[in-house]
C-alpha cells in the first residue's frame, strides 16, 4: 500500500507506520468456512428441512442459531455480579417502607403523620394525596393508585409510605402513622361479586355493570350451538374450582428512585415491562416522559408478576421526589403476596359434546375468576379463558361466557400461560373423559380432531406452523403409552395433556399497530468490530439477550463475545412492549434480523467492491465474507466493516417487527390473536398412594413445538422449568384464604413450591415446526409448556385411582375425600380394592384411526404446498373450508351478546349479564 | 429482626451466671440452640426478647452415644449416627430440610414452640387479627382457631422427635440455677400450646438417656406432610415394639403433629397387647389412636384428614409387628 493511497488530503511525516487496524476480538484469529451441518438444505447444506425452507435461511452463517448457547449473561449470575433490584447502592440512599391496611375493605377517614415524622431520621412521608392520578396496565382499567385515595380495598393494601435512614427507623415511623377507618363490608366469594353491593370496590362510572362487582363480562357464540347437544352422544360436564396462584419467583419486588441534579428521575427496578411503568410514572408524577429514565436491572424471575406498573415504583419516586434523597423500598415476602397478580382463583364449568364419529360438536365453557381488588391485566384474562382453548381442535360449537369479579383479595393478573392454564386443564380432562365414553384412545382421539396448519379457528385466529401432531406421536412413542395406558395396576398411572399458546399478542396495549411498530431494535458497530444493540426487550431471566444477540451473530456470521446488548434504561433503549405473552423472541429476533440484514448488506457491498466479485456471489461465514463458489476470495469481516464505514464512521441500522393484519371483526376478536401460536402434549406418568390421596409424579414426557429451537438448551431449560410451575399448580401451591377472608399462608413454608423431591425426571422433546413468519422459523417457548402438565397429571390419576378430580391442588386431603366418596358408593372398605379403569376399544378407534392418517397426509400437503388454501374450522363437519362458517351457514351465527332467552337461566359466569351498564339503564336518567 | 444481645457462655455455670444477672435487671431472654426455630419467630416479631443465651459453646451438651444424646446435638448428625437407635436416625432425617437438619438440635426440636396459622404469622399480620391468645401482645385476645375460649392454646405440637423417643422409653434431663432433675419423655410435655412442657423459668434440657435394653426395642416412624422436605409433619405415628415368643412382649405408640403436644397412648397400646392377635390387633390399634387423637383447623391439611391419616401411618408404622 501506498502512502499516497491512505492519506488523501492529509500530509504524513516520512518514514512514519501506516495507521494500524484494530484487532478483531474473535475468540480466535482464523474464521472457519460455514459448517455444512448447520447450513439448510434449501441454502445447499446439511440441515434437513423435513417441512421445507424459511425465508431466513439465506441468512444462515452457522455461527449461533441452533445450537445450544449458555445465556450470555449466566457468568454475571454464577458469580453473583449480577444487581438485582436490591443490589442498587446509591450513595445517601434512604429506606421506604409501606404503611398497609390492616383490613379488606374500608375507608380511609384520616391519616395522621405527626408523630411520625417527628421521629429522628424520618426524612418524608407520603399519603394518597400526593399523586392522585390513577394508573393500570391496561388503559381500559386505570384503577390503581400510588396510594389509597378514599378506600383501601384489600388487606395489605397501600396507605402511606415513610422514607428513614434506616430500615429500623422506617418500621418505626410506619407504627407512629395514625389511620382512622370505616370499616365496609368486605367480599371474599367471587360468586358474591356477581351480585349488585352497597359499595362496588370499584366505580366505573357510567360503564359500571349495575351495582355489582363484575369488572369485566364476555359471551360469545360461535359455530352451530343449536345441534351441538341434539348431534352428541358422549357429554362431559365438570364444575372446577382452581386456588389461586403466586409466581413464586425468587427475588422479591425492589425498587431504588433517584432524582439527579439535572431533575430527571431515573427508577431502577426488575421491571418485565419498563415501558409501561415509564408511562404510569409519567401520569402519576405528572412529569413528561422524557424526564424519566426506567433502568431495569437483573430480574430474579417474572413469570408475569412483574409486568404491572406497580404502586410501590411510584411510592418510592415519590419520596424520592420529597426527600431530594434515593429512596429504595424491598419487599419481604408477605409483601409480595399483598401485590400478588398471580393466576385468578377461578370457577370453571366445562361442558365437551362428542358426535358418533368421534367429532367435538361442542364445547361449552362458563369461566367465573376472581380479580382480587383490582383489574390489572384481567380485562384480557377474562377473554383468554375462553378464546384459549379453541385450538388445537376443529369443533362444531364454541359457546363461552367469562366474567371478572372483583373482590377484597390482592389482585390477581397475569401468570405464565395467563388466562388459559385453568380452562386448559378443563378441556383436556374433559377430552380424556369423553375417550373413556366413546372407548377410544385419548391420544387417537385428538390426532383425529386437529385443526391443519394454515388455517383458521372457530373464532378466527389465523393459524400458521403446528407441530400438535408430531407432539402427540413423539410423546406416545416416549412415553410408552400403548403399553401403559389403562394397564398400569391400582395406583399407578400414565395421562396425556395438550396445550396452546399464544406466540405473542397480536395488538399492542398502547398504540396502534398500524402506525407504531411493536419492536425495535438499533444496532451499531464502530471501528472495533463489536456490535452493540439496542433492544427495550426486558431480560427477565429467560435469555431475551441472548436471543436477540444470537439472531444479529448469525445474520453478520460473528461469534457471540463480538456482541454487546443495551437493553436496560429507556433512555438508550427504544419502546419495545416488553417481556409479556410470550412475544419477545417472535418480535424483537425479528425485529434484529431486520436492523443485522442492513448491516449484512453494507458489509457485502463493502467486499464487493474490495474483492471485485458480484454481490450475489458472496456470503457470510465465521468473520469472513468470501465467495460461495470460491472461498480462496474474500475478505475478513474487519476489512470489510473499514471499508464500509469510509466517509461515515460507525454502521448503524434499525428494524423492527410489526404483525401482519388478522382476525375478525366482532367484539373481542383481538383477544388471543398472535402472528403464531405454539403446541405442546405432555404424558405424565403417577404414583397415588390409595390410602392416603397423595400423588407423586415420576416422569413426563414433553413434547412442544417452538417453530425452531434458536437455542435448544434455553429451551429446555423452559420445559423443565414449565413443568416445575405447572405441577406446583395441580399439586401443591395454592393461596389459601380463611373463612373470614385472611390469606393464611403469604410465606414460602405454607404456600408449597415443589421441591427437588417432588420433581419428576422430565424429558424435554423439542418439535420444530419452522413457522414461516417466525425468526429463523422460532415461535415461543416460555409459557405454553405450562399449559399441558395440569391436564397430563389429571388424567394420570384419574387413571391409576379411577378418580376424576376437579378441584386444584390435588393435595392429599382433597384426592382422599374423593377416594372415600368412591368407596362408600362402592360399599368398599378398603380403598386398595378399587377397580381401577380399564378400556376395550369401540368400533369407534379404527374410525378415528383412519382419519388421523388421512389428517396426517392433509397436513403435510399444506405445508409443503406453495398455495395455502383457506382452511377455515368447520370443514370437518361438511362445510365449505374456504369460508368462515357464519359466511356460509346462518346457523353458524356469530353472537357477542346474549339475548334475552339465555337470560332465564344463565350460567354461573353468564349470569353477570343479568346487568345493565349504568349509561343504558333507564332509572338512572 | 429486632435486636438482641447475644450471650455465648462456655460452660452450664457461666449460662446461669449470666442468668443471674439479667435477672437482677429484671431482663428477660430465651435460650437458642439450633436456632431454626426461634430465629424465624423473632423475625416475624413473635415473644422476642432483649437477650439470647446461646448454648452452642458449651461442649458437654454435644455429646451422642448409644444411651445418652447431649441437647445440642445436631439432628444431621444423629440421622447420620451408627452408634444411636435406628429409629432416633430415622425420624432425625425425616426433619425439614438437609440445610436446617445441619442446624437444628434434638433440644431445640423437643421444645419446638408449637405452630398455628393464626400465629406463625408477621407482626402487621397477626395486628390485622387483632392479635391471638397464644401472642396476644397485651390485648388479651381470644383463640382465633376456637373462639369463645382464652384458657387453652389449641396450637399444634410438630416436631418429629419426641413421639420416638417417648416410645423408646427415654428420660429427659434438665438443669437450671437450683439444680437438675429428669423425668420420662412421656411426662415431659404438658396440655397447652402456650405451656407446651414443664420447663421452669430458667431451666433448659441437657441431655436425654435412652434405657439399658434399647438394643431390644424395633420400630417405626412415619409422618404426613405435603413435600418431602421441608415441611412439618402434619401426622406423625411412632411405634416401636420388644418382640416376644409369639408376638411383641410390649408395644409403645406415641402421637405427634395432631394436638398441642405429642401424645404417648399407654393405654391403647396395652389393650392391644392383651388381646394380641397379629393384623387383626394392628387394624384396631391403628383406629383406636385415630378415635383418640383431636386435631384442629390450624396447618395445612383439614383436621378430619390428618385425624384419618392417622389410622393409616399407625398401620404402616406397625407392620414390623406382623412380620415376627
Amino acid at each position: 500500500m501506498s502512502s499516497d493511497d491512505e492519506m488523501v488530503g492529509y500530509r504524513q511525516q516520512p518514514g512514519k507506520l501506516p495507521f494500524s487496524r484494530p484487532g478483531s476480538g474473535g475468540k480466535n484469529q482464523f474464521s472457519k468456512l460455514r459448517d455444512i451441518e448447520l447450513i439448510p438444505e434449501s441454502q445447499g447444506g446439511k440441515k434437513l428441512q423435513p417441512r421445507g425452507g424459511h425465508r431466513h435461511d439465506k441468512l444462515i452463517s452457522g455461527s449461533s442459531i441452533g445450537k445450544s448457547t449458555a445465556l450470555i449473561d449466566s457468568k454475571w449470575k454464577v458469580t453473583g455480579k449480577a444487581n438485582y433490584g436490591d443490589d442498587i447502592r446509591l450513595n445517601n440512599e434512604l429506606i421506604g417502607k409501606i404503611v398497609r391496611s390492616p383490613h379488606h375493605y374500608a375507608r380511609v377517614l384520616s391519616i395522621n403523620v405527626t408523630k411520625a415524622m417527628e421521629l429522628e431520621g424520618v426524612i418524608a412521608i407520603a399519603t394518597g394525596s400526593d399523586a392522585k392520578n390513577s394508573f393500570g396496565v391496561l388503559p381500559v382499567t386505570k384503577d390503581e393508585h400510588a396510594m389509597a385515595i378514599e378506600k383501601v380495598r384489600h388487606k395489605g393494601d397501600l396507605v402511606a409510605c415513610v422514607a428513614a435512614v434506616d430500615e429500623s427507623i422506617a418500621l418505626e415511623a410506619v407504627r407512629l402513622i395514625e389511620v382512622e377507618y370505616e370499616v365496609l363490608e368486605s367480599i371474599h366469594d367471587m360468586r358474591k361479586g356477581l351480585n349488585d353491593s352497597k359499595n362496588p370496590i370499584h366505580d366505573r362510572g357510567e360503564y359500571h355493570i349495575g351495582e355489582s362487582n363484575v369488572q369485566k363480562r364476555v359471551f360469545q357464540e360461535f359455530g352451530n350451538i343449536s345441534q351441538m347437544i341434539p348431534n352428541s352422544v358422549a357429554n362431559h360436564k365438570s364444575n372446577w374450582i382452581f386456588a389461586g396462584v403466586n409466581h413464586g419467583f425468587t427475588e422479591p419486588h425492589a425498587v431504588v428512585a433517584n432524582w439527579d441534579p439535572s431533575g430527571r428521575l431515573t427508577l431502577y427496578t426488575p421491571q418485565q415491562v419498563p415501558h409501561y411503568v415509564h408511562r404510569a410514572l409519567a401520569d402519576v408524577l405528572q412529569i413528561p416522559m422524557h424526564q424519566i429514565n426506567v433502568y431495569r436491572t437483573f430480574v430474579g424471575g417474572g413469570f408475569g408478576g412483574k409486568s404491572d406498573p406497580f404502586p410501590h415504583e411510584m411510592c418510592a419516586a415519590i419520596l424520592a421526589r420529597k426527600s431530594g434523597r434515593p429512596v429504595r423500598i424491598t419487599f419481604d415476602r408477605e409483601e409480595v403476596f399483598w401485590v400478588n397478580r398471580g393466576r385468578h382463583p377461578s370457577r370453571i364449568e366445562m361442558d365437551i359434546h362428542a358426535d358418533s364419529v368421534g367429532r367435538l360438536c361442542g364445547v361449552q365453557t362458563d369461566a367465573l375468576i376472581d380479580g382480587g381488588a383490582f383489574a390489572s391485566f384481567g380485562h384480557v384474562t377474562t377473554y383468554y379463558n375462553g378464546v384459549l382453548h379453541t385450538a388445537p381442535y376443529e369443533l362444531g360449537a364454541f359457546h363461552y361466557t367469562g366474567a371478572r369479579v372483583w373482590t377484597n383479595k390482592p389482585a390477581s393478573g397475569a401468570m405464565r400461560g395467563h388466562g388459559a392454564v385453568n380452562s386448559r386443564c378443563a378441556v383436556e380432562v374433559g377430552l380424556d373423559d369423553i375417550a373413556e365414553q366413546l372407548s377410544v384412545d385419548p391420544i387417537t382421539l385428538r390426532l383425529a380432531n386437529l385443526l391443519p396448519p394454515y388455517s383458521a379457528t372457530i373464532t378466527g385466529f389465523r393459524i400458521t406452523s403446528i407441530g400438535m401432531r408430531e407432539c402427540l406421536e413423539r410423546v406416545k412413542i416416549a412415553s410408552d403409552w400403548d403399553k401403559k395406558f389403562r394397564k398400569l395396576p391400582l395406583g399407578h398411572g400414565i395421562g396425556i395433556g395438550c396445550g396452546f399458546f399464544i406466540s405473542g399478542s397480536g395488538l399492542p396495549i398502547h398504540w396502534d399497530p398500524n402506525k407504531f411498530p411493536h419492536a425495535t431494535v438499533h444496532l451499531k458497530i464502530d471501528m472495533d468490530g463489536g456490535v452493540t444493540i439496542h433492544t427495550g426487550a426486558a431480560d427477565i431471566g429467560q435469555g431475551s439477550d441472548t436471543v436477540v444477540a444470537q439472531s444479529v451473530a448469525e445474520v453478520l456470521g460473528l461469534p457471540l463475545d463480538m456482541i454487546r446488548v443495551r437493553s436496560r434504561e429507556t433512555d438508550t433503549s427504544p419502546v419495545d412492549l416488553g417481556s409479556y405473552s410470550s412475544r419477545v423472541t417472535f418480535m424483537n429476533a425479528n425485529a434484529a434480523i431486520s436492523a443485522a440484514m442492513e448491516i449484512r448488506k453494507d458489509l457485502i457491498v463493502a467486499a464487493s467492491k474490495i474483492t471485485n466479485t458480484e454481490i450475489e456471489k458472496l456470503i457470510v461465514g465465521d468473520r469472513r465474507i468470501f465467495d460461495k463458489k470460491d472461498p480462496a476470495i474474500g475478505v475478513s469481516y474487519l476489512e470489510a466493516l473499514h471499508k464500509a464505514q469510509e466517509d461515515r464512521g460507525a454502521l448503524t441500522s434499525s428494524g423492527s417487527y410489526r404483525t401482519p393484519p388478522m382476525g375478525r371483526a366482532h367484539k373481542g376478536a383481538a383477544a388471543g390473536l398472535a402472528p403464531a401460536y405454539s403446541f405442546s402434549a405432555y404424558v405424565a406418568e403417577v404414583k397415588v398412594d390409595m390410602e392416603t390421596g397423595q400423588t407423586k409424579v415420576l416422569e413426563v414426557w414433553a413434547a412442544h413445538d417452538c417453530g425452531k429451537a434458536l437455542n435448544p438448551l434455553s429451551v429446555k431449560g423452559q420445559i423443565i422449568g414449565s413443568c416445575h410451575m405447572g405441577l406446583g399448580q395441580v399439586l401443591s401451591e395454592e393461596m389459601k384464604y380463611s373463612r373470614a377472608g385472611q390469606l393464611l399462608n403469604p410465606d414460602l413454608l405454607d404456600y408449597k413450591i415443589p421441591s427437588i423431591h417432588e420433581m419428576p425426571k422430565v424429558n424435554p422433546i423439542i418439535v420444530e415446526s419452522n413457522d414461516l413468519e417466525g425468526p429463523f422459523g422460532a415461535k415461543e417457548a416460555g409459557e405454553g409448556p405450562l399449559l399441558p402438565i395440569l391436564p397430563a397429571v389429571c388424567n394420570a390419576v384419574y387413571d391409576a385411582s379411577g378418580i376424576r378430580i376437579n378441584e386444584l391442588p390435588i393435595t392429599g386431603d382433597r384426592l382422599y375425600k374423593e377416594i372415600e366418596k368412591k368407596c362408600k358408593k362402592l360399599k368398599m372398605n378398603d380403598p386398595l380394592n378399587l377397580p381401577n379403569p380399564s378400556l376395550k376399544y369401540s368400533d369407534l378407534q379404527s374410525t378415528l384411526l383412519n382419519r388421523a392418517s388421512e389428517h396426517s397426509k392433509r397436513d403435510m400437503d399444506r405445508i409443503l404446498s406453495e398455495e395455502k388454501t383457506p382452511y377455515h374450522n368447520g370443514a370437518l363437519f361438511g362445510m365449505n373450508p374456504e369460508l368462515p362458517g357464519d359466511e356460509q351457514d346462518s346457523r353458524w351465527e356469530i353472537r357477542v351478546v346474549p339475548d334475552e332467552e339465555y337470560l332465564i337461566n344463565p350460567r354461573l359466569a353468564g349470569s353477570a349479564w343479568k346487568h345493565v351498564e349504568r349509561r343504558k339503564r333507564s332509572d338512572l336518567s | 429482626m429486632p435486636p438482641f444481645k447475644l450471650h455465648t457462655p462456655s460452660s452450664l455455670d457461666e449460662a446461669f451466671e449470666i442468668v443471674k444477672g439479667l435477672k437482677a435487671e429484671n431482663l428477660d431472654y430465651d435460650w437458642i440452640a439450633g436456632g431454626t426455630d426461634l430465629l424465624p419467630n423473632y423475625k416475624w416479631h413473635i415473644n422476642t426478647k432483649p437477650h439470647v443465651i446461646s448454648l452452642s459453646k458449651i461442649k458437654i451438651l454435644n455429646k451422642i452415644s448409644k444411651n445418652h444424646i447431649g441437647a445440642m446435638a445436631r439432628l444431621y448428625d444423629l440421622s447420620q449416627s451408627s452408634e444411636i437407635h435406628p429409629l432416633i436416625a430415622k425420624s432425625a432425617s425425616l426433619v425439614a430440610s438437609v440445610m436446617i437438619r445441619r442446624s437444628a438440635t434434638l433440644g431445640g426440636n423437643i421444645c419446638l414452640d408449637t405452630r398455628c396459622f393464626w400465629f406463625n404469622q408477621s407482626e402487621e399480620w397477626r395486628e390485622s387479627i387483632d392479635y391471638c391468645h397464644k401472642c396476644d401482645c397485651g390485648t388479651g385476645a381470644d383463640c382465633r382457631v376456637i373462639p369463645n375460649q382464652n384458657t387453652l392454646c389449641v396450637a399444634t405440637y410438630q416436631a418429629d422427635l419426641a413421639p420416638v423417643l417417648m416410645c423408646l422409653g427415654s428420660t429427659i434431663h434438665m438443669a437450671s440455677p437450683e439444680g437438675e432433675r429428669s423425668v420420662p419423655m412421656y411426662d415431659f410435655f404438658k396440655l397447652d400450646g402456650i405451656t407446651k412442657n414443664i420447663l421452669l423459668e430458667d431451666e433448659l434440657v441437657t441431655h436425654i438417656t435412652l434405657p439399658n435394653d434399647i438394643s431390644d426395642w424395633e420400630g417405626d416412624y412415619q409422618k404426613l406432610t405435603q413435600r418431602d422436605s421441608w415441611d412439618f409433619p402434619e401426622a406423625g405415628v411412632a411405634v416401636s415394639w420388644k418382640k416376644g415368643v409369639t408376638g411383641p412382649s410390649e408395644i409403645r405408640v406415641a402421637t405427634t403433629g395432631i394436638e398441642p403436644i405429642p401424645r404417648f397412648h399407654a393405654e391403647e397400646s396395652q389393650r392391644i397387647l392383651d388381646t394380641w392377635s397379629g393384623e387383626n390387633s394392628v387394624e384396631e390399634l391403628a383406629e383406636s389412636i385415630r378415635k383418640s387423637v383431636k386435631p384442629v383447623l390450624n396447618t395445612w391439611f383439614q383436621p378430619s384428614y390428618r385425624r384419618k391419616m392417622v389410622k393409616v401411618l399407625s398401620r404402616r408404622a406397625s407392620k414390623g409387628l406382623l412380620e415376627m
